[in-house]
């Protein structure tokens, strides 16, 4: 369970950074999910494309 | 045989890496037989172009202190790695950032506006602000230009060896003048510190831990004998490198991690809050958003060196 309070710890810290929530996302599936764990792969996949590509302009100087 | 020559410098710093080498107390004196100080701002009154008129590689080590965040530090580390042989990021800001680097939480612009227009103590009816250049009836002046992200010094030159701390201890100062003086430094790339974490060395005793909530420091009086992270003082000691003598633990504060992070660990933020999750007690929804609420500002507690050496480095800008 340690997972559950790491996550939303994580997302705070993301947050700070200007990373959109959106891009984690914590949820349970278990192994006879097969349906669900596909939907929320593909819902997590359609989710960061609408977002467009990470850029972290991290590094440079001057960005 | 000629003295070995020694420059030190400062970027982006507050001036205590200085401090620190000057604290060395009469060692400095043997350092100062040892070696001949060929440029020192703080201490020495050599100028920039007593260093450009140096030949490439000249200076046998040079210690260099504080971030780059501006063109004129940019400019000096470039200068400086030419003439040097052996280059030292000393100290937590040329090693990671340091707490310059959480400049890298805002931009240049915003910086600009907060200081020269918003700061509560300024008068500042002309709404001036520093230009790189501007003229004036004796001609155009010029400054040199603010970075919107503060770099570490690797980032800038290749560096060979890393002194981190805040300031570095005195021991590990002593240690790299005496592993340059008889010839035995590392490989380069070294760190000179522990290879272990802070929580490693720390002689607190240590139990379970088990957090049901989260004090800042002002909140609680702390037992001296105990684990600090134990009582539920967020402490960077598991993910931090030692080697520090465990200076603000002596001092019955938590490590705030200007050691940067240990051998292996990529992020040293990321870890943290690995670590620091781990410990809390309570899994439904109430538990967690109270510990979201007790770690009030994890981005600045966990990077509060690492910044510009963490993986994001600095918070997203856009650009218009």
């Amino acid at each position: 369970m340690k997972t559950a309070r790491k996550i939303p710890l994580l997302k705070k810290m993301l947050s700070q950074f200007g990373i959109e929530d959106e891009r984690v996302r914590l949820d349970w599936v278990s192994a006879s999910e097969g349906d669900r764990f596909a939907t929320i792969v593909n819902e997590m996949t359609e989710q960061v494309r609408k977002l467009g590509p990470f850029s972290g302009n991290g590094g440079g100087k001057n960005g | 045989m000629a003295k070995p020559k020694l420059a030190l410098y400062w970027a982006a710093a507050c001036g205590g890496c200085d401090v620190a080498v000057l604290d060395t107390n009469e060692k400095i004196l043997d350092i100062a037989n040892l070696v001949d100080i060929v440029f020192w701002p703080i201490a020495v009154d050599f100028k920039y172009h007593h260093v450009r008129a140096m030949a490439n590689k000249s200076i046998d080590l040079c210690l260099f202190n504080g971030a780059i965040r501006s063109t004129e530090q940019e400019e000096i580390a470039k200068l400086l790695r030419e003439k040097s042989k052996v280059m030292v990021a000393f100290g937590a800001c040329a090693c990671f950032g340091g707490i310059p680097a959480l400049a890298n939480f805002t931009s240049r612009a915003d910086i600009l506006q907060r200081v020269y227009q918003e700061a509560p103590s300024n008068s500042n009816e002309q709404k001036t602000v520093p230009l790189t250049k501007a003229k004036v009836v004796e001609g155009e002046l010029e400054l040199p230009e603010l970075f919107d992200t503060v770099l570490t010094l690797e980032q800038v030159v290749p560096v060979e060896y890393f002194v981190p701390g805040c300031p570095p201890p005195v021991d590990l100062i002593l240690k790299l003048v005496d592993l340059y003086a008889t010839g035995k430094l590392p490989p380069a790339g070294a760190i000179i510190a522990s290879e272990k974490t802070l929580c490693d060395e720390c002689d607190r005793t240590k139990e379970e831990k088990k957090i049901t909530r989260f004090y800042r420091p002002h909140e609680i009086i702390t037992d001296p004998k105990k684990c600090l992270l134990e009582q539920g003082i967020i402490c960077c000691g598991p993910a931090t490198r030692g080697g520090c003598g465990m200076r603000c633990i002596k001092a019955n504060m938590p490590c705030r991690g200007c050691f940067g992070p240990p051998a292996g660990v990529a992020d040293q933020g990321a870890k943290l809050i690995s670590a620091i999750a781990s410990i809390y007690q309570g899994d439904g929804t109430e538990a967690i958003n109270k510990m979201l609420e007790e770690v009030v500002d994890p981005a600045g507690t966990f990077y509060r060196f690492g910044m510009a050496d963490s993986m994001l480095k600095r918070k997203r800008i856009t650009k218009t």
